[in-house]
C-alpha cells in the first residue's frame, strides 16, 4: 500500500482481472470437451431412435450399434472428469450439467431396452439402471459429498429419468404400431412405478419440479394406450390374468 | 418463492395412495439427500437476507448520522449504533460457515452472493470513511473469514467483491450529496477542517487493524487533500477498465451496474457544478440539484 498515491491500490484490480481471466480460460478449455460430449450424445440418440421402429426381435442390432457412441460418451465424460476434478465442482457444473443429463438419459434408454447384458448373458427389456450402475458405466463417482471432484449428481440422474419416461411414452404408442401389444403394458407399469417414486420427493420450485410435473401426463398417455388395447381385447392374455 | 408444503403432510398423502413401487427405497434415499440440500439452501438464503438487511441499515445510519469527515475513525455514536448490525452479520456468517465448505462452497454461492455483495458495499464504505482508500479483495476475504469463525471461511468470490464496489459508488454519491447540502462542500481528506467529534472517536477503534492516522493522506503537507469526487473518478476509471468475461452472467450484471455507477458519478459532478455556480447564494439546508427526486431511483437498484 506504500506505493499508492490515490484511493485505489492498482494491484487490487490487476489481481481481480487476472483471476477472472483465468476462470474464462478454464471455461474455454472445458467448452471443447463439452461440445464433443454433445456430439456423441446426439449419436446415441440417433442410433436408439431406431428402437421406435424396430420390433423387439430385431432390437439387438440397434443396441449393439449404440455401444460405439456410448463408448465415445464414456471416454469424453472421463476426459471431462479429469479436467473438472481439478476445479471446484459446483463453480463450473452448470456448464456441462445438461450434456451429462443427456448422456445419462441415452444410456438409461439403452439399458431399459436391454442393452446391458444380465449375468446369464440374456438381455431383458424394462430394466432401470440405478445411479450407481450409471456411475460404473461412465466410470465416475456418484453423489459425492466428502470431496470436491467431478461426479454424477442426484439431480442429473432424476432429470435423465424424466427424459426416459418421455421417451418410453412415445415407445408405448410406437410399439402398438409395430404390432407389439406386450410392451405398452410393461411401460405402463414401469413409469407408474417411477411416478410413485417422484411423488415422494419434496421438490422445490425448480426445473426438476416443473419437468417432473409432466410425468403424470405421460402416465396418462400410456394408460390411454393400454385402455385402447384392452377395449379391443388386444392385451396379451397372461397380462390380463395378472 | 412460494410457501412450501409441510414435508410430513406430503409424505402421508403419498403413502396412503401409492402401494409398493419397487423404486420407492431408491427414491427415499434421494428424498433424504434433496431435503438436506434444500434445508441448507434455505438456511443460507435466509442468512443472506439478514446480512443484506443489516448491511443496508448500516449504510443508511452512517450517512444519517453525519459522518462528514474522511480518513479518521467514524464517530463513536455512529459505531455504537452500527454495532448491532455488525453483530447480526457476524452471527449470520457464523451460522452458515459449516454449510458452505469444500464441495458446498460454490454449490450455494448464488444463494449467499446477495448478502456478500451488500456486505461488501458496507465494508468498502466503512473502510473508505476511515482511511479514504479502497479495501483490497484479500483483506475483505479475511474479514469475512474472521467473521465466519470455526466453521471455516465463507467464500467471497472476486465477482461479489467487484459488484460490491460498484454499489459503493452509489453510497459515496449519497454521502457527497448529503454533505454538500449540510456543509456546503464535498468531504475531503483533511480532517482538521472539520470540527466533528474527533475526541470520542479514538477508543472504539482500539482493536482495529487499520492504523488510521498514518494512512490518512492528509498527513502529507505538500499534497492537496483529495476530495470524494476525485476518488469517485478513480474508482469509476478502474471499474471501466475492468473486463468481465464476455457473455457471462457476471458480464451482464457488470453492464447493468456500470450504467448506474456512471449516473452516480455524474450526479456528484452536476451537484458540485451547481454548488460552484450558485454556491454563494445557497440558503441554509438547500439541497443541490434535485437530490430528492432522483434518490429513490438510485436506492432501488
Amino acid at each position: 500500500m506504500a506505493a499508492q498515491s490515490g484511493m485505489v491500490d492498482p494491484a487490487i484490480f490487476k489481481d481481480l482481472q487476472s483471476m477472472v481471466d483465468q476462470d474464462a480460460a478454464l471455461r474455454d478449455e472445458l467448452r471443447d470437451i463439452i461440445q464433443a460430449l454433445e456430439k456423441h450424445n446426439r449419436n446415441i440418440m440417433f442410433v436408439l431412435s431406431r428402437a421406435h421402429s424396430t420390433p423387439v426381435a430385431n432390437l439387438s442390432d440397434v443396441l449393439k450399434a449404440a455401444e460405439e457412441p456410448i463408448q465415445n460418451v464414456v471416454e469424453t465424460v472421463s476426459k471431462l472428469s479429469q479436467s473438472a476434478s481439478k476445479l471446484p465442482y459446483y463453480k463450473f457444473n452448470s456448464m456441462w450439467s445438461r450434456q451429462v443429463q443427456e448422456a445419462v438419459s441415452g444410456i438409461l434408454f439403452w439399458g431399459w431396452l436391454g442393452g446391458q447384458k444380465q449375468d446369464g448373458g440374456e438381455s431383458k427389456c424394462g430394466r432401470l439402471l440405478t445411479i450407481e450402475e450409471l456411475g460404473e458405466i461412465l466410470k465416475v463417482p456418484v453423489n459425492l459429498k466428502d470431496r470436491d471432484e467431478f461426479h454424477l449428481t442426484i439431480e442429473e440422474y432424476l432429470q435423465a429419468l424424466i427424459t426416459l419416461v418421455e421417451e418410453l411414452a412415445r415407445l408405448a404408442r410406437n410399439s402398438v404400431t409395430l404390432g407389439d401389444y406386450e410392451r405398452p403394458v410393461l411401460i405402463n407399469q414401469f413409469i407408474k412405478d417411477l411416478h410413485a417414486g417422484f411423488q415422494i420427493l419434496n421438490l422445490k420450485n425448480d426445473s426438476l419440479r416443473r419437468r417432473s410435473d409432466g410425468i403424470k401426463y405421460r402416465v396418462k398417455d400410456v394408460e390411454d394406450v393400454v385402455y385402447d388395447l384392452s377395449l379391443r381385447n388386444l392385451l396379451p392374455k397372461k397380462e390380463v390374468e395378472n | 418463492m412460494g410457501y412450501k408444503r409441510s414435508r410430513d403432510e406430503a409424505m402421508v398423502e403419498v403413502k396412503t395412495e401409492q402401494p409398493a413401487s419397487p423404486y420407492i427405497p431408491m427414491f427415499e434415499g434421494f428424498r433424504k439427500e434433496l431435503d438436506e440440500h434444500h434445508d441448507r439452501r434455505e438456511k443460507i438464503i435466509k442468512a443472506s437476507r439478514d446480512i443484506t438487511a443489516s448491511s443496508k441499515k448500516m449504510q443508511v445510519a452512517s450517512i444519517k448520522h453525519r459522518v462528514r469527515s474522511l480518513g479518521q475513525p467514524v464517530p463513536q455514536f455512529v459505531n455504537k449504533n452500527n454495532t448491532q448490525y455488525w453483530e447480526t452479520i457476524d452471527k449470520q456468517y457464523k451460522s452458515i460457515a459449516a454449510d458452505v465448505q469444500g464441495l458446498n462452497a460454490y454449490r450455494y454461492e448464488r444463494n449467499i452472493t446477495g448478502g456478500n455483495q451488500e456486505f461488501m458495499e458496507s465494508l468498502t464504505f466503512q473502510h473508505y470513511l476511515e482511511t479514504q482508500t479502497l479495501i483490497s479483495y484479500d483483506e475483505s476475504k479475511s474479514r469475512i473469514a474472521a467473521m465466519s469463525g470455526e466453521g471455516g471461511p465463507v467464500l467471497l468470490s472476486p465477482e461479489d467483491f467487484i459488484l460490491g464496489v460498484f454499489d459503493l459508488i452509489g453510497e459515496l454519491m449519497r454521502f457527497s450529496i448529503t454533505s454538500m447540502a449540510m456543509n456546503g462542500k464535498l468531504p475531503a481528506g483533511k480532517p482538521k477542517k472539520y470540527k466533528n467529534e474527533k475526541k470520542d472517536a479514538e477508543d472504539e477503534q482500539a482493536g482495529d487493524k487499520m492504523d488510521v492516522d498514518e494512512e490518512a493522506p492528509a498527513a502529507s503537507e505538500t499534497q492537496q487533500p483529495r476530495i470524494v469526487l476525485s476518488d469517485l473518478r478513480e474508482i469509476r476509471l478502474r471499474l471501466e477498465m475492468f473486463e468481465p468475461p464476455p457473455g457471462s452472467k457476471f458480464a451482464d450484471e457488470v453492464e447493468k451496474k456500470m450504467r448506474v455507477m456512471r449516473e452516480c458519478v455524474d450526479k456528484v459532478e452536476k451537484a458540485l457544478y451547481s454548488l460552484t455556480v450558485r454556491g454563494k447564494e445557497r440558503p441554509k439546508g438547500w439541497m443541490p440539484e434535485a437530490t430528492e427526486g432522483r434518490r429513490a431511483e438510485v436506492e432501488s437498484y
